[in-house]
């Protein structure tokens, strides 16, 4: 088998096919960078460009983007705040907390790094593929698949913050919006509102582009002209390295999560990440240092999400069956070549798995010196006044959200989803567990339900289940019984509650809002068989009173509040819903005008000529884009 | 000289016969195919291996471009289409039973009248089933003396899966459902796991997965659903697979007479827009004759294209294009079962697998 690696890199290095190869790159980091846009993106975008070439080259220009996409994304979550892609959402909490406090370059360094050694990793797994990640992929049953999920949950729990009940209510608020849409075996369709929009459930990238990225552009436009997070510098990377260099276990034991999470058909790479980071986290002696800037989250979830994303293509390659929804793209373009994926592959087209395995290979590590030699220039950018970033990212986030239906429906939903994400910011709410819960609800329902279909409950004596189950309540029985210990040493709470985090108002407002929505979940999910009321009773009942709670109690400071960040950004949300409104009745073309041209002359405090260049710009390229994504942005009611 | 006069004579010829079909020209257009699935899922693939012959034997070589448009289980991207098509022949909908379903049993959402739309070309998808040799079962004979209990893994009843579960009915078999799974190939994971012992997969998929699992004894075929003869029924054996019963002929195996009354009905409506005319691209109610004539004749000759004969020889066993006017008969009569056949497939769906309408 190994004879067919050199012949397969000398094949890799043809002038048209590694030029196939860095292209594929090109659009891999530009994507990754764009919030919104990730690798199904990218490979879509590519696909019809893929059939123009040879197979060889073909593959290797996706494999190119889909290797490199978590890797650049890391730029945009460390210096905006605004995850480059779902899976990277960890990397904005922490980088970009770093990233204020001066240290950008060694979460840079480190993402890059991690990035590399996941992708890296995930190219050795695929080697093996068949000898080691075969036997292991069959033995995953329903059972444990299911408990993959609830690890996943567990981890979860870390994230949860000081304020328990506020970490709880994002958390249920998570799962709550990850049941809607069909439960399984599409018995029923829960809380669609009779929207055909609703059927599939909600789309991952909305999702976190609302609850984390609008809140950011949000900030960025209301900051205006100013560049108050002042310049961020990123010039030594010497830091980067040590760091890099001190945490290579915990990005190893990360990357290994991600390729597991790779394993496992329809848990994608933000599920293993959120996985890795809450590993990061109890791993952790000081567990409190995360949220406000911790290198270790960078590490290990940067470390998870692009070996995923590689070892998604294990079950890809090895049974037909993709591991995530670029991986999907990747087998039908396989199809197309004429190849089938399957048990045979490795012995009748070892020549095309060694090119898979170089490809990449060389893209992850090539893509690492990439970004490193880039980030300089980008980091500039960031000089520049807040608006002016604004502007684009907000188109760009719409052509994202655009990409999951090309329904109207997408636009409102990144609008709804944005608005309690911002609401979330201002209430202090954490916004992790939401991410979470909404990522792992759907396997688990899934698994669970596959489970008792099938073997009853006697999934429950398997083996694998039980081996998981113990790796799970041991560590917890030891630190249970340490910590008894220790509080009969020392009795010290010095843990005083900040009660006035976040703006009373906002959090009465949207405690009070999402407790109506419980309440009215709660009476609409009677109608649901019992087996499809699991899941969503799972957020409902314990969410109400919680709900209920948080709203009891910022009533009472209520007319004490005296915070006005989030008063004084309401008319940039309210800029935002009018441009939904206004694409929704004018179209694209027509209300992209005035909203840009408000950005940079009213946001920005552009000069005529200046703005209006750059408007024409951004104004033109995003027509582009979205013209080779859909061919062509939404048309209104009236044009 | 000469041949170019003759070729012009012979186009005046065409044009005699045919006034207004030698207008249909494509030249310099887009046709835009809309598959209301993922990029990557077969009818998105099946949509791009036809997309060169078609461009091919077109007239005026049109450029054909294949847009997804996933949502809704294939509703979203048929709804847009209905409220978007063009009937000049250059908006196509490229789908499966997932979209006809769904009509079919009147669910809700469903804005689009596939039964008024036109039918440009369809694409057998057929599909076999398999299963474990663990349960002692070497031939469709032995179905019902399974040792184990049969385990079927499926995604959700009203949709793909529906001929499967129908053709259980038909042949009386006691079979436990799970539903739930996120697509066929992770249903095969759990038959290779050995969750389930029984399944069925559409034809590249059995071809190029399951046919070595056969070879290696882990896997039994059993039947396919068969294709449609002479009279429009779906009786005879499915030339993919020719060396296994179609259900027709398992029926007569096992019961020693020809399957009838409402759950064959059924089971032949639903399955022959599933698998005889699996790939169906539908047209705007409003589109003329003259363009599905033409769209009938690129059909024709790419069945007659050496290099597509050769290439579906690999992947589906030389499955061939239908069109035309019969074509288009059997389709829309499938689409439009009689209140009997509906009723029952409601109220099984209802009973059984606790779908809601």
């Amino acid at each position: 088998m190994l004879e067919h690696a050199l012949p397969a890199f000398l094949a890799l290095i043809d002038p048209v096919r590694i030029s196939a190869l860095l292209a594929g790159m090109a659009v891999g980091m530009i994507f990754g960078m764009l919030p919104g846009l990730g690798g199904v993106a990218a490979v879509s975008i590519l696909l019809p460009f893929i059939y123009l070439l040879d197979d060889y080259s073909g593959l290797a220009m996706l494999l190119g983007a889909v290797a490199v996409v978590y890797t650049a994304d890391t730029i945009t979550s460390v210096l905006l705040g605004a995850p480059g892609s779902p899976a990277s959402a960890p990397t904005a909490i922490e980088g970009h907390a770093l990233a204020k406090q001066g240290k950008a370059a060694e979460a840079l360094g480190v993402g890059f790094l991690a990035s590399m050694v996941g992708g890296l990793l995930g190219a050795v797994v695929l080697l093996f593929a068949i000898p080691v990640a075969g036997p292991i992929v069959l033995s995953l049953g329903t059972p444990e698949l299911f408990m993959f999920a609830v690890v996943g949950l567990f981890f979860a729990s870390s994230m949860l913050g000081k304020n328990l009940a506020k970490g709880l209510a994002a958390a249920l608020f998570g799962i709550f919006i990850g049941s809607i849409g069909p439960a399984s075996a599409e018995a029923d369709f829960r809380f669609t509102l009779d929207q055909v929009y609703l059927l599939d459930g909600l789309s991952l990238t909305i999702v976190a582009l609302g609850l984390f990225g609008v809140a950011e552009v949000i900030a960025m436009l209301a900051s205006g002209g100013g560049i108050s997070g002042g310049a961020v510098p990123v010039t030594n990377w010497r830091n980067g390295f040590v760091e890099f260099v001190k945490h290579r276990w915990l990005i190893l034991r990360s990357a290994l999560i991600g390729v597991f999470g790779g394993f496992v058909p329809a848990v994608g790479a933000s599920a293993s990440t959120w996985v890795a980071y809450g590993h990061a986290i109890r791993s952790s002696k000081e567990p409190k240092k995360f949220g406000k800037g911790d290198i270790r989250g960078v590490a290990a979830a940067e470390g998870a999400n692009n070996a995923t994303i590689i070892s998604d293509l294990i079950p890809t390659l090895l049974f037909s069956v993709p591991g995530g929804p670029a991986a999907a793209i990747f087998l039908g373009a396989m199809f197309s070549f004429g190849y089938y994926p399957g048990p045979r592959m490795i012995t009748q087209n070892p020549d095309v798995m060694f090119l898979i395995v170089w490809s990449v290979a060389l893209a992850s590590v090539i893509g690492a010196l990439i970004c490193f030699a880039v980030t300089p220039a980008l980091a500039r950018l960031t000089k520049l006044p807040f608006a002016l970033i604004a502007a684009p990212l907000v188109l760009v986030m719409v052509m994202g959200a655009y990409q999951s239906t090309g329904t109207m429906g997408d636009m409102v939903m990144l609008l709804l989803l944005g608005l309690i994400g911002w609401a979330m910011k201002h209430a202090d709410w954490p916004r992790a567990p939401a991410l979470v819960g909404f990522v792992l609800a759907d396997p688990m329902e899934q698994y669970f339900w596959l489970s008792n279909q099938i073997h009853g409950w006697s999934w429950l004596a398997r083996p694998g289940v039980i081996i998981i189950i113990l790796l799970l309540v041991t560590p917890l029985i030891y630190r249970w019984w340490k910590a008894r210990k220790e509080m009969s040493e020392t009795s010290s709470t010095d843990d005083s509650r900040d009660s006035d985090a976040g703006d009373l108002r906002v959090n009465f407002g949207l405690a009070l809002v999402l407790l109506g929505v419980f309440v009215w979940a709660f009476f609409s999910s009677l109608e649901f068989s019992p087996d499809s009321r699991l899941l969503p009773w799972l957020a409902i009942l314990p969410g109400i009173p919680i709900f209920a709670w948080l709203v009891y109690q910022s009533s009472k400071n209520l007319a004490a509040s005296d915070k006005t960040d989030a008063l004084s950004e309401i008319p940039y949300l309210l800029a935002l819903g009018i441009y939904v409104l206004g694409i929704y009745l004018l179209g694209f073309y027509v209300a992209t005008v005035p909203f840009v041209a408000w950005m940079l002359f009213g946001c920005a405090g552009s000069r005529p000529i200046t703005g209006l260049a750059y408007g024409a710009v951004i104004y033109g390229l995003s027509i582009f884009l979205f013209g080779m994504l859909r061919g062509g942005p939404p048309g209104g009611i009236f044009f | 000289m000469i041949r170019n006069k003759l070729k012009k004579l012979a186009v005046v010829g065409v044009a005699f016969f045919a006034l207004e079909a030698a207008a249909v020209d494509f030249s310099g257009k887009t046709i835009e195919i809309v598959v209301p699935f993922s990029p990557g899922g077969a009818t998105f693939v099946s949509a791009k291996f036809l997309e060169p012959y078609l461009e091919k034997h077109l007239p005026g070589n049109p450029d054909i471009n294949v847009v997804d448009r996933p949502g809704g289980g294939s509703i979203l991207g048929a709804n847009w289409f209905e409220k978007n098509a063009k009937s000049d022949g250059t908006t196509i909908l490229f789908t499966t039973s997932s979209t006809a379903n769904p009509f079919v049993l009147g669910k809700k959402g469903v804005e689009y009248r596939l039964a008024d739309y036109r039918i440009a070309y369809s694409h057998p998808f057929s599909a076999v089933a398999y299963t474990s040799p663990g349960t002692g079962i070497k031939t469709a004979k032995d179905v019902k003396n399974s040792k184990q209990p049969l385990v079927y893994g499926g995604i959700a009843a009203a949709a793909s899966d529906l001929p499967g579960l129908l053709s259980f009915e038909v042949l009386g078999l006691d079979v436990k459902s799970v539903l739930g799974f996120k697509g066929r190939g992770p249903a095969r994971l759990a038959f290779a796991q050995g969750e389930t012992n029984l399944d069925y997969q559409f034809t590249p998929v059995y071809l190029t997965q399951v046919v070595p699992s056969v070879a290696e004894g882990k896997a039994v075929p059993l039947w396919t659903g068969g294709a449609v003869d002479s009279e429009g029924k779906l009786r005879k054996r499915d030339p993919i697979a020719p060396e296994l019963p179609s259900v027709y002929e398992v029926h007569k195996q096992l019961y020693g007479k020809e399957p009838s009354g409402i759950k064959w009905q059924a089971f032949e409506a639903i399955a022959s827009v599933t698998y005889a005319y699996g790939l169906t691209a539908y047209m705007h109610p409003d589109t003329s004759q003259d363009i599905l004539d033409v769209f009938a004749k690129a059909a024709n000759d790419i069945n007659n294209d050496p290099a597509f004969q050769a290439e579906s020889k690999k992947v589906t066993n030389g499955a061939r294009l239908s069109a035309g006017p019969e074509t288009e008969k059997a389709i829309k009569g499938a689409l439009k079962p009689s209140p009997e056949v509906k009723k029952y497939l409601v109220d099984l769906l209802t009973s059984k697998f606790g779908v809601k309408f």
